[in-house]
């Protein structure tokens, strides 16, 4: 009796202790709940519908995420500068937040493999006198603050020497500023310049060129040191593309055609 | 809970951007609390003029400075102007944001400055020889000044922090832009904002106790 009594307390204690060698993972399982960063200002990756549910393809994807682990999935709504400080401090368990997967940035978060990529269009406000990208030397130009787009036009206004640059906090924000004038042009994804465009939120602009840079490749992201983790998200973005879902929520979100390749030629990740 | 290394190198290694910031910072500040006291003693004349229509102007400033956020104020300097087809760069929008903002309050804060000057002072002026404005712009003004200076200082404060919201309206070279901007290039949110923070803080000591130290040479009495 007490020696039962003693290992059922042992396993007990067992049990309670288990948790501070569980990692992420376990604790995602263990606690049901999937919760994800993703921003909502960034159609058609994040959005919300009229009822003021969040859609796009970043919450489809966080959804089929927590399917595959048998959780149920929380959209945490997290504006591009947040999204760090949200994971850093355990609001959220993984960034669905179409994160370009910079070195810089991988000194600090862990970055699956690429499970989007983007191109880049340059839209400009009608009033300007645009042909190509190059015609934004000189301008004022801005994008939203914090994404690969701002980064690539802020080095590049610096490099020209003229002109200057303004991030907003908000894709809205950027668009608003072009609409109304104050900004000459912008860099967006194809995909959020052709959403806003067509939306008619935003009168007075257009598609002028393609902007030339890299593909923008983003990866989903969580704690550097969460290998359990991140070795699951690699693994899902793979199912992802094998399964065909990738080019299904491409058509659902993005449009017809052909989504972007992930792998890159030529070399291992 | 915070499963995280601090990196500080990577953080102090930007510091020289992050003081370049700072100076801006304090540009605006300046600016704004310059002509923000301009401003405002032009409002408190408003209100002592004794016209219908210019105490109504102040009245209507204060009322909106002080009752709506300074992000709402900022941020229709920049959109709600450039909706009527008035573009002010970010630092213009910032500087009127808070320029507006200053001027509300300072001009409550020199309301509650004239109340503690009593009326015998500008009557005991007037029969001396002094008029109307004389005896205000000699006697009262100087006076109110000084009973305000120290609030003066807080609204300088004040003013310091809101530089921060600039970032709502593209603002990229005060302080808390830069940090942004570079928050976005690393990810090192804690320790860049952290950074931050100690030099907003640096800044706002050095104001508060320069102030007192102003304050205590130049009104002796």
């Amino acid at each position: 009796m007490i020696k039962t009594k003693l290992a059922a307390g042992l396993m007990a204690a067992c049990a309670m202790t288990a948790p501070a060698f569980a990692d992420k993972l376990d604790d995602i399982i263990a606690s049901g709940t999937l919760r994800c960063a993703v921003v909502l200002d960034f159609p058609p990756m994040g959005m919300r519908d009229e009822s003021n549910n969040p859609i796009g393809f970043d919450v489809d994807y966080c959804n089929d995420l927590a399917a595959a682990l048998g959780v149920t999935a929380e959209i945490v709504e997290t504006p591009f500068p947040e999204r760090i400080p949200a994971l850093m401090s355990g609001r959220v368990d993984v960034g669905v937040a179409s994160t370009s997967d910079t070195l810089e940035r991988a000194k600090t978060v862990g970055m699956s493999i690429p499970y989007y990529a983007f191109e880049n269009a340059v839209v400009a406000n009608d009033k300007v006198e645009m042909t190509t990208w190059e015609d934004m030397k000189g301008k004022t130009v801005g994008a939203t603050a914090g994404t690969y787009e701002a980064i690539w036009l802020e080095k590049q206004v610096n490099e020209w020497g003229e002109g200057s640059f303004r991030p907003y906090q908000t894709q809205a924000d950027v668009f608003l500023a072009l609409s109304q004038g104050q900004l000459d042009a912008t860099v967006s994804t194809v995909e959020v310049a052709n959403a806003n465009v067509k939306s008619g939120n935003f009168p007075g602009i257009r598609v002028v060129d393609k902007a030339p840079m890299v593909p923008d490749y983003v990866a989903l992201f969580t704690m550097r040191n969460e290998y359990g983790l991140i070795n699951y998200l690699n693994l899902f973005v793979n199912q992802q593309v094998r399964t065909g879902r990738y080019a299904e929520l491409y058509k659902k979100w993005v449009g017809e055609g052909e989504p972007a390749n992930l792998a890159i030629p030529g070399v291992y990740r | 809970m915070f499963n995280y290394t601090f990196q500080w190198k990577q953080a102090l290694a930007r510091l020289p951007q992050m003081l370049d910031g700072a100076i801006v910072t304090m540009q605006i500040a300046i600016l704004s609390m310059a002509i923000g006291i301009l401003l405002a003693v032009v409002l408190t004349m408003f209100r002592l003029s004794g016209n219908r229509a210019l105490s109504a102007i102040a009245k209507t400033w204060v009322e909106i400075a002080r009752n709506t956020p300074a992000l709402f104020q900022i941020y229709m300097a920049h959109f709600g102007l450039g909706s009527f087809g008035i573009h002010l760069s970010p630092f213009a929008s910032i500087l009127l944001g808070i320029t507006f903002n200053n001027a509300g309050y300072l001009t409550e804060n020199f309301r509650g400055a004239l109340k503690a000057i009593p009326d015998t002072q500008t009557r005991a002026g007037r029969s001396l020889g002094f008029g109307a404005a004389g005896a205000f712009r000699y006697i009262v003004l100087p006076q109110m000044l000084r009973i305000s200076f120290l609030p003066m200082t807080n609204q300088m404060v004040w003013a310091i922090l809101m530089t921060s919201l600039g970032v709502t309206v593209g603002m990229n070279s005060d302080l808390y832009g830069v940090t942004q901007d570079l928050n976005a290039l690393t990810f090192r949110t804690f320790e860049l904002f952290a950074v931050a923070a100690v030099i907003f803080y640096l800044i706002t000591k050095v104001i508060t106790l320069g102030a007192r130290l102003v304050a205590s040479r130049l009104f002796r009495y």
